[in-house]
């Protein structure tokens, strides 16, 4: 019995703690997407390259002798400017023709190997470092745990709460949801609709940039992290089904958990199969998703 | 019934133009190939031979997403999954079967109807942009089981398979020789055009079509979109497959880097370049981007700037592509041969 809990106080707890502290990160990285492709049926495949973007400006802002908790408020809010501009630039101008789907996928993808050159031309293709703001441990229940990944932890779910707020709670999110419902209805009843999917758009690239400063410290900062990053954020997204939220929270917890536990047993270069192999599993068992998109339910 | 022939002929002389027009494209684009080999036999070079023999092998790969996506709707992100199959596949049987150019064909074939069909049945369940995901997830999974599998090099896949001489009967081609194995390589991707033009004008190609412009009322017709759907992604799954099992006889290796997402995105930018849905155009959009890769080469290392920056621009303001821009005036010439005929 006694050896039984101090195998879960010492080997699982810490792989649950891990596992939490990278969840979180990618159910940001999850909400962010989803919400977008939700709303403006847009798949973002530039979205971690916004990520990477994120961490980059961080580390850029952090060397320059900017604070990183003023990083963690400023980055997101020059990273919803340039998510703003990208769409009413680049989304816009094929949003309205028939094959927009495909458009915009291929535009967004463009994009995303243009970013990933600039990071290189700027940044050089070595990985960066940063310090970890909060250095040190905490002992928790016998168990020695980061602090960085707690204060991860904590942050991360007060941000999802708040989006989840934001969505389902105040009048800003009955437009969006209005919006994401039907486009025409919404319009007539005076919802600014274009202006909705340019600030959705923003959001979404601004919450990818936050988990880029948040996680920067924990992973190194490299120009090919957000395609790392991004396989497993699409397969949350996709368990979780697409424009859901309440979806990828869920869907990010689990995937995260199995990823994390599983390294214990296998190799963790065999997780990410694992977790798209439960992803296709699940897909052939329920092709929608877990649960219904934004604006439906 | 009269109007319905008169119907049913003018449909039949306008599908005969626009047939014409494809195959033209696809006659020019092998005019340029061989004043190409005479030029580049001519100066005696290696390099640039060596480059076009590759740039016709992913040509091969962008033929088969175009026959997805042209054909069927279909955005395939993972298509060098295939690819790189055929690559590891032909590799593994010359280098511990038969130093064979059939043998590695054939068991290619084999067994890319069975993967193929496996993946098929996978991705095809998906729906619109759950199909680029999927299909995206699946060539992500392969390249790291790749990547982590010793038994098959690993990280640094399988080096020093033997050149081999094709034998064709009457005569053979030896795979070192730049200029022979580049002829070879040219002959075999128009085989492959050939097979999937000829595909797209059958029933079951005409189907496809039906699949691309409204899915729900192809049932109605009494056919079924999943076996139509899933022939074509066994098919492109063949094609791709197929000019990837020509590359370690190109290179003598192949790597793990042969599954990795920019093989299939480069495919998806050659067939945007080129013209989605023209066939033709992905011989153009792979000869077009290899150029350009080895020209911004030489100035600069990050040519994906430039190369993304076009692809974008393309989208938006050339969505045909080349070929797209090219057909309609092809087409008229033909029409006018014809009607003079």
């Amino acid at each position: 019995m006694n050896e039984l809990i101090e195998t879960l106080q010492f080997v699982y707890a810490p792989q649950v703690v891990n596992g939490l502290a990278i969840g979180v990160a990618v159910i940001l990285m999850a909400l962010g997407l989803t919400i977008i492709f939700g709303l403006l049926d847009v798949i973002n495949m530039a979205h971690g390259e916004f990520y990477a973007l994120g961490a980059y400006l961080g580390i850029t802002l952090v060397a320059k002798g900017v604070s990183f908790w003023v990083c963690l408020a400023l980055v997101p809010v020059v990273m919803a400017g340039i998510g703003y501009a990208t769409e009413r630039m680049l989304i816009q101008r094929v949003f309205h023709t028939k094959d927009r789907h495909i458009l915009t996928l291929l535009l967004t993808f463009g994009l995303a190997i243009i970013a990933e050159d600039v990071f290189k031309l700027a940044y050089g293709p070595n990985p960066y470092k940063p310090d970890s703001p909060i250095p040190g441990a905490s002992e928790l229940l016998g168990v020695i745990l980061p602090n960085y990944r707690l204060f991860l932890i904590a942050a991360g779910t007060a941000i999802i709460v708040a989006v989840w707020i934001v969505v389902y709670r105040t009048s800003l999110g009955a437009m969006v949801r209005a919006a994401a419902f039907d486009r025409h209805m919404a319009s007539s009843l005076g919802v600014p609709v274009e202006r909705v999917y340019a600030g959705t758009f923003a959001f979404g690239v601004a919450l990818a940039g936050l988990s880029g400063v948040l996680l920067a410290p924990i992973y190194s900062v490299f120009p090919t992290m957000g395609k790392d990053f991004i396989l497993m954020a699409f397969s949350v997204v996709i368990v979780g089904g697409m424009g859901s939220i309440k979806g990828a929270v869920i869907a990010g917890l689990v995937l995260t958990q199995i990823q994390s536990i599983s390294s214990l047993y296998i190799s963790p270069v065999w997780s990410d199969p694992l977790v798209f192999g439960i992803m296709v599993l699940f897909l052939m068992v329920r092709p929608q998703g877990l649960a219904g998109r934004l604006g439906h339910g | 019934m009269a109007e319905a022939a008169i119907l049913r002929n003018a449909v039949e002389a306008t599908e005969r133009i626009a047939r014409g027009g494809r195959n033209l494209l696809a006659g020019i684009f092998v005019a340029i190939a061989l004043a190409f080999a005479v030029f580049a036999g001519m100066t005696g070079d290696t390099f640039f031979f060596r480059l076009a023999t590759e740039a016709l092998i992913f040509a091969g790969l962008a033929l088969s997403v175009d026959l997805l996506l042209g054909y069927t709707g279909l955005l395939s992100l993972g298509q060098a999954l295939f690819f790189g199959f055929g690559a590891y596949v032909s590799g593994l049987v010359l280098k511990n079967v038969a130093p064979s150019f059939w043998a590695a064909i054939g068991i290619t074939l084999a067994a890319t109807l069975l993967v193929g069909t496996i993946a098929g049945i996978i991705s095809i369940r998906a729906r619109g942009v759950y199909f680029a995901l999927i299909t995206f997830g699946l060539a992500q999974v392969a390249f790291k089981v790749v990547f982590n599998t010793r038994e098959i090099g690993g990280s640094d896949g399988i080096i020093g398979i033997p050149q081999i001489r094709a034998e064709f009967g009457l005569f053979s081609v030896d795979t070192q020789s730049p200029a022979g194995f580049f002829l070879l390589t040219l002959a075999f991707m128009m085989l492959l055009y050939a097979g999937c033009a000829y595909l797209v004008q059958t029933p079951a190609g005409r189907l496809l079509v039906a699949i691309r412009t409204n899915e729900s009322r192809v049932p109605f017709l009494g056919y079924s979109p999943w076996r139509a759907k899933l022939f074509a992604f066994v098919a492109a799954a063949v094609v791709a497959a197929l000019s990837g099992s020509l590359y370690p006889m190109l290179r003598g290796l192949v790597s793990p880097e042969l599954l990795a997402f920019q093989i299939s995105g480069n495919a998806v930018i050659m067939v945007v370049i080129g013209g989605v849905g023209t066939l033709a155009g992905a011989f153009y959009g792979s000869a077009i981007l290899t150029m350009l890769k080895s020209v911004i080469g030489t100035f600069t290392e990050y040519h994906l700037i430039v190369i993304g920056a076009l692809f974008m621009l393309s989208v938006i303001f050339f969505p045909k592509g080349l070929a797209g821009y090219a057909l309609p005036r092809l087409e008229r010439w033909v029409a006018r041969r014809r009607g003079r005929a």
